[in-house]
């Protein structure tokens, strides 16, 4: 059975279709990745898995239960964390007691809240960080942290928004490693919305395309770069007849 | 279990704060054994008073970055319901101060239920509004003895009644207000640490993130301003026993409400001791002013004066307060 189930989600704000139609599937364990140029609806569509939105028509199943039409908390207690595209984790809190709000669901006991955050910490490498305020970090321990935080909750899919955003190809590296740590080794299934695409290609059992809205394309990593439809979503018709290249 | 266990638990404070707070605490210890003037007892006695308000709107105020300025209602509420219920059924301190708490909790749900709905200066506005209806309306009921107020005659009790907390002399108030005070700082450190503390602390910061992790965002907004309103409560209540005579222009004001939220914010909104702090030097100033300035009626208006600056001051430099100064010079230290 799916883990997750889109079905012909439709999102509009005021005049304007972000998401058009979106249908797809994803099974336990996959590792998807969500690509697309800016304003695609990429993180439209987070935000209407997630219940930070409410949708304008079409379905949402995750884990076997019709979830569309609930709220961001509720959505969160059946297993679907996320991270957030512009959000650095809260600079006020250290970096153990932001990722214990996030282990604050699933317990109440300040000590057992503290003990899964070290866990996590530990499995991120961000230990040596747990008693520093975030404000402090690099971006590229922030973005942990707000992945760390996420992962909090316990999460069975979690939704990754740009997370390398902004990053130097050390810290890209290093944010990798732990994706395909929270994905193989903490069994979490992971939806991943990059820009570089380096990342994704390399990173993703499978990847899905939007583009103005609309799915245009679905499938393996190097089917996706020989695309002529992602290609011009990317770098636009005149490109495509003078070149004729990958996207890579 | 746990919850008593992290009350108690200051661990994660510098040694130094945990060295100056013992020997503060101390000094309050014996500070009515001290050849002081009746005068000094009493601002201490306000200065108790006043911290316990602040840590209540810390909760929700600091912590949770709702800014309230409706504070006074609760005295209001917990003041009135400890007078009316001892000056007509004789109903002593102990059982009418929990039923003062009930009132002023439901009084919380049935505002901040739809005020919590309004975002940042629609909501300490709106608070103002609430307050100040409130107090209308207690100036005219008369069951509550209308603008005149009531009174708690000492004569018909025989003190120290400890029951219905009717004393003659001060100092058997500045303990009671200093157990209650001691108990609000414990809760505080429980309520700092605890689910709803961190999630608090994450609502403030971001409610789209907070809501992500699964965290009701309204409720867990709703359940501190009861927290918040239980604090001001209980002291409303201690503060008519205490006083013996309370009028809706006195125990509701506006002032009152602005004073709260100035002293806490002064110290430092959203730390530990921040209210104790903002306490520490409003109210003896306050006290002090007023005395020396009393006579002089040109001067009447100095304290307003002096809140306004203060608040001017807080803005440009130091949003959090006193205790952010200390906060910023210990990280420089440490880098
Ligand atoms: N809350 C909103 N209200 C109105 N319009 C919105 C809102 N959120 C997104 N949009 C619009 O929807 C479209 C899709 O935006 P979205 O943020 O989903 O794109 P994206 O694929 O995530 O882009 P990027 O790669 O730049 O992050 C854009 O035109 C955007 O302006
Ligand atoms: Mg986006």
């Amino acid at each position: 059975m799916a883990l997750l189930e889109v079905d012909n989600l439709v999102k509009d704000f005021g005049g304007l279709r972000a998401n058009d139609g979106i249908s797809f599937q994803l099974e336990p364990g996959e590792l998807l990745g969500l690509i697309g140029p800016n304003g695609a609806g990429k993180t439209t569509l987070f935000n209407c898995i997630a219940g930070k939105h409410p949708v304008t028509s079409g379905k949402i199943v995750f884990d076997g239960e019709d979830i569309t039409a609930l709220r961001a908390p509720e959505v969160a207690r059946r297993g679907l964390a996320r991270t957030f595209q512009v959000y650095a984790a809260s600079g006020d809190l250290t970096v153990r007691e932001n990722v214990m709000v996030g282990c604050f669901m699933r317990t109440p006991s300040r000590r057992k809240a503290g003990e899964k955050a070290d866990t996590i910490l530990a499995d991120l490498n961000l230990m040596a960080a747990a008693d520093q305020h975030v404000s402090e970090l690099p971006v590229a321990a922030q973005k942990k942290v707000t992945m760390a935080t996420a992962l909090g909750t316990q999460p069975k899919l979690l939704l990754l928004d740009e997370v390398a955003a902004g990053l130097n190809p050390g810290e890209i590296e290093e944010i990798m490693a732990s994706i395909r740590h929270i994905h193989h080794q903490l069994g979490v299934t992971v939806i991943l919305i990059e820009h570089v695409m380096e990342l994704v290609m390399r990173t993703s059992d499978r990847l899905i395309v939007l583009d103005y809205g609309r799915k245009i394309a679905e499938g393996l990593p190097d089917e996706i770069a020989r695309d002529p439809q992602v290609i011009k979503a990317y770098l636009g018709d005149r490109y495509v007849k003078e070149h004729g290249g990958e996207v890579g | 279990m746990e919850a008593l266990k992290n009350a108690f638990d200051f661990s994660d404070q510098p040694r130094l704060d945990m060295t100056i707070a013992g020997a503060v605490g101390t000094l309050f210890l014996i500070f009515p054994l001290l050849p002081l003037s009746a005068f000094a007892l009493a601002t201490m006695i306000q200065f108790f008073i006043f911290s316990l308000y602040g840590m209540g709107w810390n909760t929700i105020g600091g912590y949770g970055g709702q800014v309230d300025l409706g504070k006074a209602q609760y005295v209001g509420i917990g003041a009135y319901t400890t007078a009316v219920l001892l000056i007509r059924w004789d109903i002593p301190f102990w059982f009418s101060m929990p039923i003062g708490v009930v009132f002023a909790v439901t009084w919380s749900f049935i505002i901040g239920y739809p005020l919590f709905r309004l975002k940042g200066h629609y909501f300490a506005i709106a608070t103002i509004a609430t307050s100040l209806v409130l107090k209308d309306l207690f100036e005219v009921w008369e069951f509550v003895g209308a603008a005149r107020g009531l009174e708690i005659s000492p004569i018909e009790y025989v003190p120290p009644d400890f029951l219905r907390l009717i004393f003659k002399e001060d100092i058997y108030y500045y303990y009671v207000i200093f157990v209650f005070f001691l108990a609000g700082l414990l809760f505080l450190n429980w309520f700092r640490k605890s689910r709803l503390g961190y999630q608090l602390r994450a609502i403030k910061d971001n409610e789209d993130v907070a809501r992500s992790l699964g965290i009701n965002v309204h409720w867990a907004k709703i359940k501190t301003y009861a927290i918040a309103t239980a604090y001001v409560s209980v002291v409303g209540s201690f503060h008519a026993c205490y006083i013996k005579a309370i009028e809706p222009e006195d125990t509701m004001s506006l002032d009152i409400s602005i004073l709260i939220a100035l002293m806490a914010m002064l110290g430092g909104a959203g730390s530990l001791w921040g209210p104790i702090i903002g306490a520490g030097i409003l109210i003896p100033l306050k006290s002090y002013l007023k005395e020396w300035l009393g006579g002089m009626s040109g001067l009447a208006g100095m304290d307003l004066i002096l809140y306004a600056v203060i608040i001017m001051v807080i803005s440009a430099k130091e949003p959090r307060g006193v205790w952010g100064i200390v906060e910023r010079i210990r990280r420089r230290k440490r880098t």
